[in-house]
């Protein structure tokens, strides 16, 4: 299939339509759109219990939403199974610790074949982003620090060379030295042109790295800007207060 | 605050986007419900009622019929009944085990999750 240029710059390549989603009857999006071109980077911004990691749910096919639909490069995809949608680029990189405590490294790194790709392409990939995990590619992950644990899942998803990579509060629990440098990987990246949507709390997180920024309040996007525009009145938002 | 602004930065390269949007096109969709397990278990013991239904019906035909001809009809429609009944409770079962097992397995994680976090902090502490 040919990409049509003037298609792909308009046609988001990862899009919510109007979601409504949640656990069992307790609905916890309210109609959400977001749109996700190719090459950029948008942050999703909001305090706890906003429904931000569950809008990364429904991006990456881990909660059907109840109404509204998911869309890729423009085509539905509501509904499909989020191992498809994996196989297809869109790639997660979980909040907290996304890894298997009791396997190793290199073992961590093998769940990554699942797309087909061959053990040693994985790991050299991971190791040439991530060096530090060569040298500690026989300890058990668990064991890691958890600045390690998260570069081994961002290697994971890496490793699988993902057309959309989703991100879910990269800085939750690490010192900020660490996250620093975690969001230094996540710079390169997105300087390599992937689409990255990133779910985080604080805006200072993702200054410089973000094109778009979308504050989340109550299951609703309520404000959509770049990271500057929106910096200066996240605080209020996140009170109550008028933005 | 001040103003920082993100790199200027390359797109995604054409062809990874055309791989991707090929990935999209052939992708299958089931367009599954929000709870798909517990829906089909619903259907499961729905079904299952219904084939008892119409046992107990086809049953009381039989009881109440005139001829032999009747009473034939109504044991094939009571065999349907019980198929019924044994398929819907296949379709219960089978749904039923899966939402226990996806629910167990995340637990296990977690119990795993929180033991390396103990160990590791016994570790630390330099017990």
């Amino acid at each position: 299939m040919m990409t049509n240029p003037a298609f792909a710059a308009r046609t988001p390549v990862l899009e919510l339509v109007a979601v409504h989603a949640g656990y069992g009857r307790i609905d916890v999006l309210h109609g959400v759109d977001l749109a996700l071109h190719a090459g950029e980077v948008y942050a999703l911004l909001g305090p706890n219990g906003a429904g931000k990691s569950t809008t990364l749910g429904v991006a990456s096919g881990q909660i059907v939403p109840s109404s509204g639909g998911l869309m890729l490069c423009g085509r539905d995809v509501t509904g499909a199974a989020p191992d498809a949608l994996a196989r297809a680029g869109v790639c997660v990189v979980p909040e907290g610790r996304g890894i298997f405590p009791n396997l190793t490294v290199a073992e961590n790194l093998r769940m990554a074949t699942f797309t087909g790709m061959r053990y040693p392409d994985v790991s050299a990939r991971a190791f040439t982003q991530f060096p530090r995990l060569r040298d500690r590619r026989r300890q058990m992950a668990g064991t890691l620090s958890g600045g390690e644990q998260q570069m081994l899942a961002m290697a994971r998803a890496l490793a699988t060379d993902p057309a959309v990579l989703l991100v879910d509060e990269l800085s939750m629990g690490l010192a900020p030295i660490v996250v620093d440098e975690l969001y230094d990987h996540v710079r390169q990246i997105a300087a390599a042109g992937l689409s990255i949507l990133i779910v985080e709390q604080f805006v200072h997180e993702i200054l410089g790295i973000a094109d778009v920024a979308g504050i989340m309040l109550h299951g609703r996007i309520e404000h959509t800007g770049s990271t500057t525009e929106l910096a200066d009145g996240l605080a209020s938002a996140y009170l109550g207060g008028k933005h | 605050m001040d103003d920082v602004k993100p790199p200027a930065r390359e797109t995604m390269s054409p062809s990874r986007l055309a791989q991707f949007e090929a990935e999209v096109t052939k992708m299958r969709v089931s367009g599954g419900g929000a709870n798909p397990e517990r829906t089909a278990a619903r259907v499961g013991i729905g079904l299952t009622v219904l084939g008892f239904v119409v046992a107990f019906i086809s049953w009381w035909s039989a009881y109440n019929a005139g001829t032999f001809e009747d009473i034939h009809r109504a044991a094939i429609f009571a065999l349907i009944g019980v198929g019924m009944a044994l398929v819907g409770a296949i379709i219960w079962l089978r749904n039923s085990l899966t939402r226990y097992l996806r629910y167990w397995i995340i637990r296990l994680v977690y119990e795993q999750r929180e033991q390396t976090d103990r160990l590791l902090e016994r570790r630390d502490n330099g017990h």
